[in-house]
């Protein structure tokens, strides 16, 4: 009943926060375009090219308001929420442009308010204001453990990890969890390292050739300051069936920790964060995935249907738009189309639409808008055509980071190759017929695997005009239609 | 991989390969066997994307003409109506038999003018659609939505159903609906493949209608008779562009049609001024020079042609890509040649 009551409390405060956030905006209307993707999705190369495209004016002839001219002028403005920190965009194109490296990996939930005065179509002046929330994609698996106690996500992680290919990575720290007991005493030195052994499990599925998605709890592999803390020092334990944790026990510990962890890390983010965002575009690296094997591509699938979950979808109407903020608009987006033929984008967006259409037609039901593309936010690499002998394949030209491998070479990042990935097939079907469906880098060597998505270095951009060039994309513009330009007519 | 034979393997090549050969595009030449050749392509994203202005500015705002007139034609028919009721009963009153006759001729009048409206407000709606399909294939073009070209194609054979010529072409567009095929390109096959007759057809009456007026202008004896020949034959030009591309415009439809025409031109104007009506001015200084008549003539039937010009984009419903559109210099060319043989 207490659970009950803090729930109805909860719901209150957010509905009230609503309400004052739908006065601010009333005549000022503000968006809240939430930005993730699982890590190397390339959630912060999105961010940078969009306000780098708005900003200093890029090519987007799909994006209406743009195109048409109707949007005067986008500028950054300090955010509202202090205590979030800023999304480090001026650095972030620094490194994008100047050094050509990707920039560093999200770790943190970040923010950046983008003020975009603009003509409506009837005339009037307006401004909407953009708040780009940008949060690692893991977090969001950490949502459904809201409703799960420790005994059934403690079940369910031992047996995802007991599953192929998860079982050989997880192999030392089944070994140290076969030496513990639930109902032994507490033991600190037991529970630090069983949570060191579990992360160091969980990083290992998301080595590149493994590539796994479904590895929550997300702060293990991106602790921030909780680093070493008790609430991120648990790891899931062999409960005995239908039987309640002693007082005193390891296991009563790590319900506390599992319990505090809830409390201090995934609740907060769900009410600060999450609730108030009204358009959310998730990015999905579905190459990593094909690099990988079917098994990546299944977890993949399944990561995707966990981050649905969590999303309050529908469409907005005047009353929850003043109690209850739904997301209306969600685009899952295929990033690094680059790394990949044009004439293929489209059986890159099958797949992805297939591994969402289950979400897809949940959301249909309530309103909401979801939409599937296949996007480049920065473009790395040419097209080509390879003729080698009779066959001519289309390839893509660019210059693989350094460290990467094919054919037995290593690239030192500054030769340029021509690179085919491989086809993808016609029909998305036959890439989730299961374990055999194609061979990736988890269970087959290098050279047998049936694609290789090589990692391109950004292009090389010649530096014309005061504001410094503009960045090639593929449908950047088209994702910015979807994501906004309703909110710009 | 036996159950996929048709997938090719991955591959990498470097172009610092002595094995591999950089072409250039343009290049046909096909260098020593046994290398590998690589030929960028040119980005589809950095070529210029041709972009057709709307044919008209969006309307905005509310419509207090549209009310104003509406209003009045609301109040004549009321008087109209008052005035014949009256009518009627004085009928009655000096003779039952009038009475009854009259009211026979006010009922047939009330159909007719039912029937008059229904057409009308049929060939508006139809005018309309054939406007926003040109809009919305436009707006394709650009964003290459692959569904909404689908529903593009939908309302455009639907359009087409009337004209039996194109029977064979609509087989045709309805096989390819279910191939992949991308949103821009589905509509250029649906242009190339339902637009080349109508646009012969079109160049064919447009030129045949300058012919017309020029001949007729060079004739005449009087400017007054020239003027209203030039009026009514290019009222009948628009109207016969306006069938021949799906639209079947009443009275209403025609004056709206002739002022999207007259828009049209007006934007238009300063382009071709640029392009091809100095040579055209030239050419009837020339011929000027030989007879005021027949220059005046020819001139005239330039003005028709570009005329019909302009009512061709208003009333296709695509926009020209992938078939040329037709210019004036050729429709001139014609009509000059024509005149020569008279002549």
């Amino acid at each position: 009943m207490a659970l009950r009551f803090s729930d109805i409390v909860e719901e209150a405060w957010l509905s009230a926060r609503a309400l004052r956030d739908f006065g601010d905006h009333f005549f000022n209307p503000t968006v809240r375009l939430g930005v993730t993707g699982l890590s190397r999705a390339g959630k912060t190369v999105f961010i940078t090219a969009l306000i780098h495209g708005l900003t200093r004016g890029g090519r987007f002839p799909v994006f209406e308001p743009f195109a048409t001219g109707r949007i005067a002028r986008a500028r950054l403005e300090p955010q509202p929420d202090d205590a979030v920190p800023r999304f480090d965009y001026e650095n972030h194109v620094r490194t994008l442009i100047t050094e050509r490296r990707w920039p560093n990996s999200t770790v943190d939930i970040s923010e950046l308010r983008l003020v975009i005065d603009y003509q409506r179509q009837n005339g009037a002046d307006r401004t909407l204001t953009l708040d780009i929330v940008d949060y690692p994609g893991e977090w969001l698996l950490d949502l459904p453990l809201l409703n799960k106690s420790y005994e059934q996500w403690s079940q369910e992680s031992l047996a995802l990890s007991r599953e192929q290919p998860r079982a050989k990575l997880a192999a030392p720290w089944h070994a140290q969890l076969a030496t513990l007991s639930a109902e032994g005493r507490e033991d600190e030195q037991a529970a630090l390292s069983a949570a060191r052994l579990f992360t160091d499990y969980l990083r290992a599925c998301r080595d590149e050739r493994f590539a796994m998605s479904l590895l929550p709890p997300g702060r293990f592999l991106m602790p921030g300051n909780l680093a070493g803390s008790p609430a991120l020092t648990f790891a899931p334990l062999d409960l005995p069936q239908q039987s309640i944790a002693p007082e005193g026990s390891l296991w009563a510990m790590m319900v506390r920790r599992y319990e505090a962890y809830k409390d201090v890390v995934v609740r907060p983010f769900f009410r600060d964060h999450f609730s108030r965002l009204d358009r959310q575009i998730v990015l999905v690296d579905a190459l990593a995935a094909f690099n990988a094997g079917p098994e990546a591509l299944a977890d993949l699938e399944a990561a995707l249907a966990g981050i649905l979950d969590c999303f309050r979808i529908g469409r907005s109407t005047l009353l929850s738009a003043l109690f209850r903020p739904k997301i209306d608009r969600i685009l899952f987006a295929a990033t690094k189309a680059d790394h990949l033929h044009h004439s293929s984008h489209d059986r890159l967006e099958a797949v992805l639409r297939r591994a969402v259409a289950r979400a897809v037609a949940r959301a249909e039901n309530t309103g909401a808008d979801i939409d599937v593309v296949a996007l480049a936010a920065v473009r790395a690499t040419r097209e080509a055509t390879v003729a080698r002998g009779r066959e001519k394949l289309p390839s893509i030209l660019g210059t693989p980071a350094s460290g990467e491998i094919a054919n037995g070479e290593t690239f030192d990042g500054t030769t340029e190759v021509a690179t085919f990935p491989g086809d993808l097939p016609l029909d998305p079907e036959q890439l989730f017929t299961g374990e055999t469906a194609f061979r990736g880098l988890s269970s087959a060597a290098a050279e047998k695997a049936d694609f290789r998505f090589l990692r391109f270095r950004p292009p090389q951009l010649d530096n014309e005009g005061p504001d410094g060039p503009a960045l090639p994309h593929i449908r950047l513009d088209r994702a910015l239609q979807f994501l906004i330009g309703d909110k710009l007519q | 991989m036996s159950e996929r034979p048709q997938h090719r393997r991955p591959a990498t090549f470097n172009l610092d390969d002595p094995g591999v050969i950089v072409m250039d595009p343009d290049d046909a030449s096909r260098p020593a066997r046994g290398t590998v050749h690589v030929t960028p392509e040119t980005d589809p994203a950095l070529l210029p994307v041709a972009v057709e202005a709307p044919v008209l500015p969006m309307q905005r705002g509310f419509r207090w003409g549209a009310v104003f007139w509406t209003a009045i034609a609301g109040l004549v028919l009321l008087g109209t109506g008052l005035g014949v009721a009256h009518l009627i009963e004085d009928l009655f009153a000096r003779s039952e038999s009038l009475g009854w006759l009259g009211l026979g001729f006010a009922f047939a009048a009330a159909l007719a003018l039912v029937v008059v409206i229904a057409r009308e407000a049929l060939g508006l709606a139809r005018l309309a659609t054939i406007e926003k399909l040109h809009q919305r294939a436009a707006a394709v073009l650009l964003s290459d939505d692959r569904p909404e070209s689908r529903a593009i194609l939908r309302d455009l054979l639907k359009v087409a159903h009337q004209n039996p010529q194109l029977a064979r072409a609509r087989a045709t567009l309805t096989g390819h609906a279910d191939d992949i095929i991308d949103g821009a390109d589905l509509i250029r096959l649906a242009e190339r493949e339902l637009m080349t007759p109508l646009d012969q057809e079109a160049r064919r009456l447009i030129s045949s209608a300058a012919q017309r007026v020029s001949i007729v202008t060079a004739v005449s004896p009087r400017a007054l008779v020239d003027v209203l020949f030039v009026f009514a034959a290019s009222l009948r030009l628009i109207r016969q562009l306006a069938r021949l591309y799906g639209g079947r415009p009443g009275a209403l439809g025609m004056i709206r049609l002739m002022r999207h025409v007259i828009a049209h031109v007006a934007i238009t104007g300063g382009m071709a001024a640029s392009d091809s009506l100095i040579q055209q001015v030239l050419g009837h200084g020339l011929a000027a020079k030989l007879s005021q008549r027949l220059g005046e003539g020819v001139l005239n039937g330039l003005l028709t042609a570009r005329l019909g010009l302009a009512a061709i984009d208003v009333t296709r419903p695509l926009p020209f890509t992938a078939l040329p559109r037709p210019a004036l210099g050729d429709l001139a060319k014609d009509l000059l040649r024509k005149r020569d043989s008279d002549v």
